[in-house]
Order: structure tokens, then sequence, then C-alpha cells
């Protein structure tokens, strides 16, 4: 009994997914990749503006960084041409660079900001780049909105 | 090359590459073989070092062309189009730089496609930046490769013309021993490179072209920006600048990496919520909120609850003037309730939280103060007992008990019992769905006056710009009429089905439900896409529903009733019938935010799109079947439509000649002549003023609608012919303009024109 208790307890401190919210791409500047820094009103109660606001002008700002065409991007298509692209299986291109930049940023931003507030970004790349995907996870933990409604106050009530 | 999965190994397409590889190294092998021996004696060694340079650079940009990822879309999770897929319109704007691009659904990769995007049939794969299949590649081009095939394209030019002169120059100094080995192999090489010169040359130069001017070939071929303006350019210098200096674009079809998994772990922070407007959440239940807060839930909703308080007095006053203007409207509560949220719900799928600024919760709170505890209690378990399903709920006389009573005595406004028992069966309604929180929303909006709008508007309708407003479409249940009908069927469980929207697979699970509570749908989807508008404060994405049925006033509600009521004795003499003659009612409902496919049955075509102010992009009709139009416009005539629809140009010139021979309509002569889509123009056109909005025209176009759909329906030939006789009396009367729906019913019909130039028929 007490171990069934236990595990049910477990079971629910476990979070499952409720819904995801996708901010879409802004396309107003053409196909560069950005994306909309309009607050879905999902997160309304979920996370405070700002932050997500950030977090998305900080993508923006590395996606423009990745895809600028200038002096480095040229340079590096002469290399490849000249190395009859054999440098693509040696080096790493520069936008490659800055999607690990950015995985590593997203990372960071999920272990300090979203996943404390049971949220969870998903790095656009997985999703073609065309949406940013945030998963928004049920709060278990103040017993939420879960059909075993008698379980969770026997729960929350044992804790 | 990138292969969706599961393909058959087909042989016939290597074919092309096959080819363009033998002949691309077979012929320089054989240049540099025969030709290059005699040419770096005699002219100099540069001359095969630069050919072997040149065929390098062919061979590596023809092998990347070949075998890199152009730019190929994974297929979109089904979380993110649970959503889209079933009703959604099938284009979806986007400005960009000024410019409205259309984008367009692809039903096998589940999204929009992204601008410039496009759906490659024989890789089976949305493509980035598509430009074109290139057989003799064998891959797709787009934005990853492009750059390498226009470099092949290029340098296989220049390697051509080296050969050719090269050989040139051999033959001329071999011509008196043209039969030697030598000499043939390099005639042979230079016919193979003159007569591939020159579609080589020619697709070159098509290609600078596009390059320059910053298009696909796609676009090109397709004649997108004819005459317009592309927005993809950025000038010549800065086109060419872009497909040759761009970094490498990344692959998105990537390898799962495993990532260090962040741990998530309630209880979660939330955010500080004080200064906030904040306002319903969940599904609008005021109620629910206060029954977390009362059990000290951490719901979103809790902190909230105190806050809301004091707005409240002016809240309770719009209350109970809305109360007063729909007796019945609350009703609309148990239609709707349980019908599932429409597709576009889910998107929103609330937690709780979600559900902004329904200002309604304030006096669900209210109301339930008094007696919290209990109510709270038996909220909750409803609440619980629901909780995400998405299937419509039937157990409306669960709602009717006590728990809604108890709450009602503690009502501080001093309403109604009978108001607020459906008000708060609406509450509850609203909170068994936390996840379909629009829809509660909305049955309370006719209550409350809810700025439930700015449900809508936040992602579904921005990710939707300027798309067709299904969203408001899909709340059903609010409208008044609902509400009337509502209480005429007060005992029978929430079927209501109410939205015509409704996803495909709904329809036909309601079909039954339908059959019993035929008329209560009809006017919900229009309604509350309607009456939406007028009530949300917040400045929404979308124009506001030209028609409002708030605006009414009670002698059309109550005649709207009547109408039912006659409508429900018809059904019962006729069942098809009855349901014709619904839709047709409807179609002016329709009007103001529903596009059937424009293809289809549109009588005032050039008209209509443009009279449909947003929703012209979305003319396409919903993404499901391309013919969702039908699908979602009369829901239980879902499997008729079905097939109907997807033969909607086909079937209504077959279905309105037959239906014209059947009896002697007037229309006759005009069906048989002309597409019926034209056929009901006409008259439409010739016999009505622009003046009269669109609902005659929209009255024979839905009309055509159902005839089509009637034809494939054989129990429902009854319903053609009062359609044709319709059809007829419509033609041959014009000031009745769509008046009399049926023979049957030679009642006046109001027409109501609501803001916006919709207008509809009620008949009165």
């Amino acid at each position: 009994m007490s171990t069934e208790f236990h595990n049910l307890q477990e079971l629910r401190r476990s979070p499952s997914l409720l819904t995801k919210v996708f901010i879409q791409r802004d396309y107003s500047e053409g196909t560069t990749c950005r994306f909309q820094t309009k607050f879905p009103s999902e997160l309304d109660n979920r996370i405070e503006r700002p932050l997500i606001e950030e977090t998305v002008k900080t993508l923006n700002s590395f996606y423009m960084e990745a895809e600028k065409i200038g002096g480095q991007s040229y340079l590096e298509g002469c290399l490849a041409c000249a190395t009859a692209y054999f440098i693509f299986f040696c080096m790493e291109t520069r936008y490659e660079k800055v999607l690990k930049k950015i995985s590593g940023y997203i990372q960071e931003q999920n272990e300090k900001i979203y996943a404390p507030r049971g949220l969870l970004l998903t790095d656009p790349i997985e999703r073609g780049m065309r949406v940013l995907e945030i998963s928004v996870y049920e709060d278990r933990g103040s017993g939420s909105s879960s059909p075993s409604s008698s379980m969770s106050s026997a729960g929350s009530s044992a804790r | 090359m990138p292969n969706s999965a599961g393909k058959r190994f087909k042989p016939t397409k290597y074919i092309p590459v096959s080819t363009a590889a033998t002949l691309l190294v077979g012929s320089t092998t054989l240049f540099f073989v025969f030709t290059c021996p005699w040419l770096s004696k005699v002219i100099s060694a540069a001359v095969p070092l630069y050919n072997g340079l040149v065929f390098i650079f062919v061979l590596a940009n023809f092998s990347m062309a070949t075998f890199m990822d152009p730019g190929v879309y994974p297929r979109a999770d089904e979380d993110e189009d649970k959503d889209d897929d079933f009703r959604a319109p099938l284009y979806k704007n986007v400005e960009i730089k000024g410019i409205q691009v259309r984008m367009k659904w692809c039903a096998t990769c589940h999204f929009y496609r992204p601008p410039r995007c496009s759906h490659c049939s024989v890789c089976d794969n949305c493509v980035e930046d598509f430009d074109h299949h290139c057989p003799w590649v064998n891959n797709c081009i787009g934005r990853r490769n492009y750059r390498y095939f226009f470099l092949f394209l290029l340098s296989l030019t220049i390697h051509m013309v080296g050969v050719f002169s090269f050989g040139l120059i051999f033959v001329l100094h071999h011509r008196e021993r043209l039969g030697a080995l030598h000499t043939t192999v390099t005639l042979v090489v230079m016919c193979i490179a003159g007569l591939f010169f020159i579609p080589v040359m020619g697709l070159t130069g098509f290609h600078m072209v596009l390059v320059a001017r910053g298009r696909t070939t796609n676009e090109q071929v397709t004649g997108k920006f004819r005459g317009g303006v592309n927005p993809f350019t950025k000038g010549c210098c800065g086109n060419v600048k872009y497909v040759l200096c761009s970094p490498l674009a990344p692959r998105y079809i990537v390898d799962p990496r495993k990532k260090p998994s962040v741990k998530i772990q309630p209880p979660f922070i939330r955010p500080d919520l004080s200064d906030r407007q904040v306002t319903v959440k969940v599904s609008d239940n005021g109620i629910h909120s206060t029954i977390t807060s009362s059990k000290s839930k951490k719901r979103l909703d809790a902190p909230d609850d105190n806050e809301t308080q004091p707005p409240l007095p002016p809240k309770a006053d719009r209350y109970n003037q809305l109360k007063s203007q729909l007796t019945s409207s609350e009703e609309s509560s148990l239609s709707g309730k349980t019908h599932p949220s429409t597709p576009a719900m889910y998107k929103f799928r609330p937690s709780f939280g979600t559900m902004p600024k329904v200002h309604y919760h304030v006096t669900g709170e209210k109301i339930v103060m008094p007696d919290e505890c209990k109510t709270s209690a038996i909220l909750e378990e409803g609440v619980r007992s629901h909780d995400y399903k998405s299937e419509p709920n039937l157990d409306l006389p669960e709602y009717t008990n006590a728990p809604l009573h108890r709450t009602f005595q503690s009502s501080p406004f001093q309403l109604d019992s009978d108001t607020i028992n459906s008000r708060t069966l609406s509450l509850k309604q609203g909170q068994r769905r936390p996840e379909k929180g629009q829809l509660p929303a909305l049955q309370l909006q006719t209550v409350i006056s809810t700025p439930y709008k700015s449900i809508f508007s936040p992602n579904t309708l921005s990710n939707r710009n300027g798309s067709l407003s299904y969203d408001s479409l899909l709340n059903p249940s609010l409208s008044p009429v609902t509400a009337s009908e509502c209480m005429s069927h007060r005992g029978m469980p929430s079927m209501g089905f109410h939205s015509p929207y409704l996803p495909t697979k709904m329809c036909h699970i309601r079909e039954s439900e339908m059959q019993r509570h035929q008329v209560a749908p009809t006017y919900s989807p229009v309604i509350p896409s309607r009456g939406m508008g007028r009530h949300s404060p917040h400045p929404r994405d979308r124009d506001p529903s030209p028609v409002r049925y708030d605006n009414l006033s009670q002698t059309i509600m109550a005649s709207i009733q009547e109408r039912k009521e006659i409508e429900e004795r018809e059904k019962r003499m006729r069942h098809g019938r009855s349901q014709t003659h619904i839709y047709v009612q409807d179609s002016g409902l329709f009007d103001g935010g529903y596009n059937p496919p424009p293809n289809a049955c549109y009588p005032d075509g050039p008209r209509g799109p443009g009279s449909r102010g947003p929703t012209p992009p979305a003319c396409g009709g919903s993404r499901d079947n391309l013919m969702g139009v039908g699908v979602v416009t009369y829901g239980q005539r879902t499997p008729v439509l079905r097939h109907a629809g997807s033969t909607l140009g086909r079937v209504p010139r077959t279905s309105s000649t037959s239906l014209h021979t059947d009896h002697s309509s007037t229309n006759s002569s005009h069906s048989k002549t002309t597409a019926p889509e034209g056929s009901y123009r006409s008259p439409a056109h010739q016999t009505h003023s622009p003046a009269m909005p669109r609902s005659p025209s929209y009255s024979h176009q839905k009309l055509s609608y159902m005839s089509a759909h009637e034809r494939t329906d054989s129990p429902h030939l009854g319903g053609p012919r009062e359609v044709m006789k319709v059809n007829g009396q419509m033609d041959c009367h014009p000031s009745a303009q769509g008046t009399t729906i049926s023979p049957s019913r030679h009642s006046n019909v109001k027409k109501v024109t609501g803001v916006g130039g919709t207008t509809y028929e009620i008949s009165v």
C-alpha cells in the first residue's frame, strides 16, 4: 500500500506535457530566419513576457549572424571551391558553428529559465526552422487539473 | 539524394543521371586520352591542365548538386498540426516586405509551406527555396544546392566550350587523317559536346537570368511574379551575392542527437501577475478559478482571483445588460458545451491559465462566493471528470443538477434563476474543457461580454494572417439563436453539434446526434464569430465578424426560434428537406465568414472574394480534402459531401441539370447552358442589385451545393426540388430575394444586415 502510494506520488511528480506553443517565423523581411517576437498568449501566466522576448531576440540575432553574407562566407565559399568541396568533410561551416552556439544557448535557457517554469524550448532546427516550439508541462506540483482529483488531493495532503 | 522512406527502387529514375554522368565522364576521359596528348605537345601543357581543372570543378559541382540535401523539411510533428489539419484554410497569407505571399498547406508534410518552399512530388518532400527537380542529377535543387547546380551549369558550359574548341583544333590539324582513331574519337567527342551544348547553354543562360532577378525556376515557370513585384529580390548584385556567397545552409533532416535532457520538476515558478490584467484563465471558469483558490491549488488562476474582484461591478452591469438582451443565450452553452472544440481550439490547449481575459470569470467567481466550498467541490468534480476531453460530452443532465442550482443561490446578481442556471452550466462546461477554453469562453460570451476574442488573436490568428476566420466560426454555440434552440431542446444533451466547422471526424461522430438537433447547429457557427468581435476589447488580428447577432432585436430572436420550430416540424416530415432549408438559411449566415472553394459554387465569383474581406486567401477551402468546405459547412452531410465535394466542379452541374429535368423549373435553361455556378450567378447578378449584398447569390450558391449534395443522397431528392424551386422563385421574383426557402413556407424573410455588409435571411 505504501509503495503504491509512493509510486503514485512519483508519477504525479513527473509532469506530463500539456500543450505545445509554437512561435512562428517572421517572414516580414524575406526568407531570412527570424522568429516572431509576439508573445504567445498561452504562456501568459506561465512565464514573464520579457523573458520570452529576450530569448527570441537572441535567437534571431544568432540566426542573423549565421546567415550574414559577408567576407567570411565568401572566403568559405572560395575555399570550398578550391578544394573541390572536400573542405566540407573536414571543417565546420560558419552556420554550423552558430547552430551549435544556438543549441547551447537553448539548453542553457531551458535549464535556467524555462524548466523551472514548466516549459521547454525545442531547437528550431529540429522543426526545420519553421517554428520555435515551446512545450508546456502540466503543473502537477500543486495538484493541477488532473482527472484524479481525489488522488491528487490525497497526495497533496500526504505531502 | 534524400529519399523518403519506403520508396520502391525505381531504376528508371536513375537513367537520366546515369546517362549524364556517363556522357560527362566518358567524353572527357576520351578527350584526355586521345586529344590532349597532341594538344599538350603542340600547343601547351597548360591545355590539359586547364581542362583538367575545369573538369574537376564540373565533377565536384555535379556531385554536390546530386548528393547534397537541397533543404528538405522534415515532416511536422503531430502536435504541430493537430489544430491545422482539419478545417484550417488551405492558404495562409503572410506579408513579406509589404507584399502578400500565400503559404499553402502541405498535406504530406503537415505544415504551411514557408515562402518559396514547394513540395517535390518526385522526392516527396517539401524543399526550401525549391527551384526544380533536376532529372540529370536526380535531385531537387533547393536552397542548399542551388549554388552548386548553377556552378555546375556554368562550369559544364565552359568545359564543353573548351572540349569542343580544342577538339576542333585537333581535327583541323588532322583533316587528312580523319579515319584515324584519335581523330574519330575526337570527332565523336566534339559531336557530343556540340549536341549538348545548345540545351546546356540555354539552361545556363536561363539560370543566369533567374539569379540576376532573384527568382527560382518554380516561380518563373508558374508565373508567380509575372507583372508583379518579387518580394525576395535583393537587387541584381544582392541576388548574385546571395547565390554565390551565402553561407551553406544547415540540414534540417538531422540525426537525432543525444542531448542532455533538461529535467522538469514541478512545482513551477509562476510569473507575478499582480500588475497584469488577468482574467480568465481556463476556459473562463471564473468558478473554476475560485475553486482552485479555495482548495489552495496552485492553479494559474488562483492568484488572479483576488485581483479580479475589484473590477467586478462594471462587469456585473454588462452582464445584466446582456442577460436582458439574450434571454436564452445562456442556453447556448448547452448546445455548445459538449461539442468538441473545433480543431483550432486545440492549438490553445489551454492549460488553465491560458484563456486570457475573460472577464467573465470575475462574475463567475462572485456567483460562487457565498457557497464556495460546496459549489467548488461539486464543480471540481464536474471538471475533473471531463478534463481534456475532446469528445462531446453527452452528460448534460448532470449539469443540470444540483451544482448549478446551488451555485445560483449564491448569486449576487439576483439574476433570474433560469438564466443563472444556464450560465453556470456554461461555466461548468467551460471548466470541463480546459483545453477547449475557447469554446467555453464563447459560450459565456453571450452571457457576459467577454473579450473572448483575444483567445483567438494570439497565436492562431497571427499564424494565419488574413486567412479565413475559421477560428471564430469554429466556436459554436454562442449564438442567441442557438440559445433559443437550446431552450427548446433543453433536455437534450449537449450535443448540439453546433459547429459546422467541426472536423470531418467529429462530424461523423456527431452525425447521428445532429439528426436530432439539426436546427441547433445551423446558427451557431456564424453567430459566435460575429458576436465575438464586438465583445473583444482587445485589438484583434482579424477583422471583426460582420454579422452581430447581439445586434438583433428580440423580435428577430423570437422569429428565429419560431422558424426553428417550423423547421423541426418540417424535418419530421421530410428529413432531407429540412436540412436543405437549414442550409439555405445558413447561406446567408455563412456569408461573412466562410468561403467555399471558389471553383465550386461561387456565384459571385469576382465579387465574392473581395467582399469577403480577410477570407479570400483562404478561398481554396479547408485543407481537409480541399473540399472541406462541404464537410464543414454541412456537418450532417459529411458523408455525402465527402465525395460530392471532391467533384464540386462537376456535380453541381449534373445535379442541377438532373434536377431541372426532374421538374421543369424556369432555371432549367440556365443550368443546362452554363455551369451551375454560372447559372446561379446570372440570375443572382441580373435580378439582384449589388446593393443586395450577397445573400441571394449565396443562397443560390448554397443551394447549388445542396443540390450537389442532395444528389448523392437519394432520399433527399425532395430537397433538391425544393432547392430548384427556390431558385426558380428567386430568379423570377427578384424582389423576393431569396425569401422563401421552401415552397411550404411562404413567410416573410427578413433580411438582416450585419456590420460589414453581410446579410442573412431569417424567415419570420
